[in-house]
């Protein structure tokens, strides 16, 4: 039973259309003309209970709309969304007991109270049975460091504090999907690398679905075995992170640590020169016309090989090529 | 209800410690509409000492009708100031769409995120301004007449809020309705004097369509003993069915909200 379920999912906004100058603006008040602008095209998609899917796309492709119709903040234009079994736009309030959301930048916590207060008034509304609260909050305040956090306002906290003050304020009340929009946006590594790891854990200790929409692909491969990725608005791939690896990580690079001169070395049929240097030589091949064995048997048939290595196509090269127009019809993975 | 009315409270006290914190600024907020309050009262003052009496109604009659709106003014200042402020602090900002993803009704919500210890000041001084001229004119406070300037007060309250939230809620299309608010809300100064020295146009606009004198010159002439007929008991009828009709083009246009585009 999928826990969300998008069907033909689309969202037109109207943008009032404006000519500038007073005359613009007594025609627009006269005779109002619209533009429509279609934010998302159609989408349809569905999670499994205990997911971790990325959701991603270029500025502006129509994640964090996608996001708020799951959520129920916007009614869909066309189409439908399921969300445990309920229209999450016409049964807000009962959804939203079930999922947390986190809005990139954008705080859910009281700017001057001291965390701990936010926190309090946050499991008031939510209604967390407090024995159930206390043990949460040990548990977080543990694995988000949060200790010496809790008596401080958030106005004094630096982005990454503030980002682990509001995943906890986010699961305090443990919802079964958490969507998370832009949540590592500004952060530095480390804080990158608890986060996800927080995310990681609720994942697999509380079974939370967990919807996340990032342009950090690290997010994405520590994360998420599953992407979504969309462009203007449409879907383009749904499948395993690994098959547009394979699909479209067509090249391989090949880098050798040679004792002879490398640049003795004639280049190989099908790969072609990234790097060379006195005794160090990087090739890159094309999968679909030969092989890495071909390719070392080539290079080690000319010169002396001390070692080599072979690195796996690094997901952002991927995503480009995507973007780029690599991916003309949709793909089945 | 009760789960509201606790979590009210728990808001209320939230906002007290932050108040609490910013001492001076809670001070200067609450005075500083005394000293606006002042200005006001300077005017009648200065009127009433030119002429003695404003078509018929002597200087504590006109302060009776003039606290009575302050009163119920501050009922809407305090508890309802959020509607003024949802354009830009929470709907441009994207806040707004947090409150549609909290297990509570979101114009609770909106409400209950920040009391507004400024209308304390008015409120203080509408009920000064309410005392003096009771006193003065020699109104028995009977159990009675409390209970109904109590209900006066609420109902006028109630009347404010409910016109606020029918011009607030044109944010939902213009995504700044200050403007709207504005205009509507400031003829309630209207109501600060007695009705009967407008023209007939006006007491009816401030009778029946924006029935601000409902707060304010209806019941200080039954207290007076001044005859209005029915209308004397007309406020919390017409404070319960504007805000029934109000929640409703709220609602509606809660349909229409789209957020922002960042
Ligand atoms: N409330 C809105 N009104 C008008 N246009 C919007 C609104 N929200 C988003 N958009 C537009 O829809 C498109 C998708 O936006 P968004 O979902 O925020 O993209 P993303 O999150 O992928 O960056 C953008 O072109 C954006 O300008
Ligand atoms: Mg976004």
């Amino acid at each position: 039973m999928p826990i969300i379920q998008a069907e033909n999912l689309s969202k037109v906004f109207r943008i009032p259309h404006k000519d500038p100058g007073v005359a613009g603006a007594f025609k627009a008040v006269l005779r109002p003309r619209f533009e429509d602008k279609v934010a998302v095209n159609g989408i349809s998609f569905s999670v499994e209970p205990g997911e971790i899917v990325g959701y991603i796309g270029v500025n502006g492709a129509g994640k964090s709309t996608t996001i708020k119709m799951l959520t129920g903040i916007l009614m869909p234009t066309r189409g439908n969304v399921q969300v445990l079994g309920r229209d999450p736009h016409r049964q807000r309030v009962a959804n939203a007991r079930d999922i947390g959301v986190v809005f990139g930048q954008r705080s859910q916590l009281w700017w001057d109270l001291a965390f701990i207060e936010s926190l309090n008034l946050v499991a008031k509304i939510y209604e967390v049975p407090p024995a159930r609260y206390k043990q949460l909050l040990d548990q977080f305040a543990e694995t988000l460091e949060l200790g010496e956090l809790l008596r401080v306002p958030i106005r004094n906290m630096s982005l990454g504090q503030k980002m682990r003050a509001e995943l906890a304020a986010t699961l305090i009340h443990a919802p079964r999907i958490v969507y998370l929009d832009e949540p590592t946006i500004g952060l530095d590594l480390i804080v990158k690398e608890r986060i996800r790891e927080f995310i990681k854990q609720q994942n697999r200790a509380a079974g939370t679905t967990v919807i996340l929409t990032t342009h950090d692909l690290g997010d994405i491969e520590e994360l998420c075995p599953r992407v979504i990725i969309i462009d203007a608005g449409a879907l383009i791939y749904d499948g395993p992170i690994s098959t547009i690896k394979a699909r479209f990580g067509k090249y391989r690079e090949i880098t050798f640590e040679t004792l002879g001169d490398a640049s003795a070395c004639a280049v190989p049929p099908g790969a072609e020169i990234v790097g060379a240097e006195p005794r160090k030589l990087t090739l890159r091949f094309d999968r679909t016309l030969t092989t890495a064995s071909q390719v070392a048997q080539a290079v080690m048939n000319a010169i002396e090989v001390k070692d080599f290595s072979l690195a796996e196509p690094d997901l952002a090269s991927v995503i480009k090529q995507i973007y780029g127009g690599a991916l003309r019809e949709p793909v089945t993975p | 209800m009760r789960r509201y009315l606790t979590l009210y409270w728990y808001f209320l006290l939230q906002r007290f410690k932050i108040l609490l914190e910013y001492r001076a600024n809670f001070m200067i907020g609450a005075s500083s509409t005394i000293i606006l309050q002042i200005a006001g009262l300077l005017t009648i003052w200065v009127v009433m000492g030119q002429i003695p009496d404003l078509n018929g109604w002597g200087f504590d009659e006109v302060l009776l009708v003039y606290g009575l709106i302050t009163l119920a003014k501050s009922i809407n200042h305090m508890f309802a100031d959020n509607l003024w402020t949802i354009g830009w602090s929470y709907v441009r900002s994207g806040q707004f769409d947090r409150f549609l993803v909290r297990p509570i009704d979101p114009l609770f919500h909106l409400l209950a995120d920040r009391f507004c210890h400024d209308g304390i000041g008015n409120f203080l001084v509408g009920a000064a301004l309410v005392a003096k001229s009771t006193a003065s004119l020699g109104i028995a406070w009977t159990p009675f007449n409390a209970l109904y300037l109590a209900v006066a007060v609420l109902s006028g309250g109630a009347i404010f809020i409910a016109l606020n939230l029918i011009t607030a809620t044109s944010v939902f299309w213009i995504t700044e309705s200050i403007p709207v608010t504005q205009v509507i809300f400031n003829t309630h100064e209207f109501a600060q004097y007695p009705l009967t020295i407008y023209h007939r146009g006006i007491q009816i606009l401030l009778t029946w369509v924006l029935p601000y004198g409902l707060a304010s010159f209806y019941p200080a002439s039954f207290l007076l003993g001044r005859e209005v007929g029915a209308l004397a008991w007309l406020s919390p009828v017409v404070a319960l069915a504007l805000l029934v009709i109000a929640f409703r083009v709220w609602l509606f246009g809660l349909r229409h909200y789209s957020g922002t585009g960042s």
